[in-house]
């Protein structure tokens, strides 16, 4: 883990913006991040996935896909890797009600990834506040790896 | 180039691996997603209230479901040279340590379109209980060419 990540929560929870300040349609701040070998299998083992399409190079390099990948579901980590602390996905009591992702290529050990996203909604249901969010991964040669949308119940 | 694809029928299923949940598990996926959301950590905020929500203790992320339901997934295509090109979820009850967890997938349909071949699937997460706590849909690619990856 990158050791300038901040892990408390709390830390810059006023910083965020609350339901009321998000405004759908404009963009989140958004950061590059070099995905690492080190980092996808940190993944990979948190799920228990140790496919060797993500661990045996050798493997990797005879198969369709030519070297060592990330699972399709890697954009989970580079939602916060890609993100800065006062992003409004790490308020605490953020609730995630489900997600959709579509998928084009593979992110890859070494690739230098960027995020466009924004915030595309925001609603109340049964008393819940809701925000829905739009999210495009891309890797360094501008194609996209993923793209997908995430439904949250906001902290009151 | 795999035949997997001729043979499939709606109603075939495919079922994921079982996971254990515990509070290292969790740990694990707050260190591997880079998610500290207290949500999952701690357990005093967790006896609060969250609106009209009440935990009891902390929870498993939602998204150890997706990628659960990924793992089951890529495993699956592949072994048949096909491609995992989309996983719709909702997260339908919390899950807590001590929980065991497996995804199961259910072939809804096949389609053909002018430039590859589809399957739809169902999904479900089921605890030990067989309650169900996630639910979804995915597409998956059969190329009918080697995968251009």
């Amino acid at each position: 883990m990158d050791a300038s990540f901040e892990t408390d929560f709390w830390k810059d929870a006023q910083l965020r913006k609350k339901w009321d300040d998000i405004v759908p349609g404009e963009p989140r701040k958004t950061m590059p991040y070099v995905l690492t070998l080190e980092a996808i299998q940190r993944y990979c083992r948190s799920v228990g996935d140790l496919h060797p399409l993500y661990f045996d190079e050798e493997y990797a390099r005879k198969s369709a896909y030519g070297g060592l990948v990330a699972p399709p579901s890697i954009h989970i980590l580079l939602m916060f890797s890609c993100t800065p602390a006062d992003d409004w996905m790490r308020s605490p009591g953020t609730i995630n009600a489900g997600q959709s992702w579509s998928y084009n290529v593979p992110a890859r050990p070494g690739d230098t990834i960027t995020l466009q996203a924004r915030a595309l909604d925001k609603f109340i249901k049964k008393q819940r506040l809701f925000v829905v969010h739009d999210n495009v991964f891309f890797n360094q040669h501008g194609a996209v790896i993923c793209s997908g949308r995430g439904w949250t119940i906001r902290p009151q | 180039m795999t035949d997997l694809f001729d043979q499939l029928s709606a109603g075939d299923a495919i079922q994921g691996e079982p996971f254990q949940v515990s509070r290292d598990t969790i740990r694990a996926f707050c260190d591997a997603s880079l998610d500290y959301n207290p949500l999952h950590l701690d357990d005093d905020y967790m006896r609060g209230s969250f609106g009209r929500t009440h935990f009891g203790g902390v929870i498993m992320h939602g998204m150890t479901n997706f990628g659960l339901i990924t793992r089951m997934l890529t495993d699956w295509a592949y072994s048949a040279a096909a491609v995992h090109r989309r996983l719709e979820t909702r997260w339908v009850s919390p899950v807590k340590p001590g929980d065991t967890i497996q995804p199961h997938a259910t072939i809804m349909a096949k389609q053909v379109t002018a430039g590859s071949r589809w399957v739809t699937l169902s999904i479900e997460v089921r605890n030990q209980r067989e309650q169900k706590v996630a639910a979804g849909e995915a597409l998956v690619e059969f190329p009918r060419q080697a995968a251009s990856v």
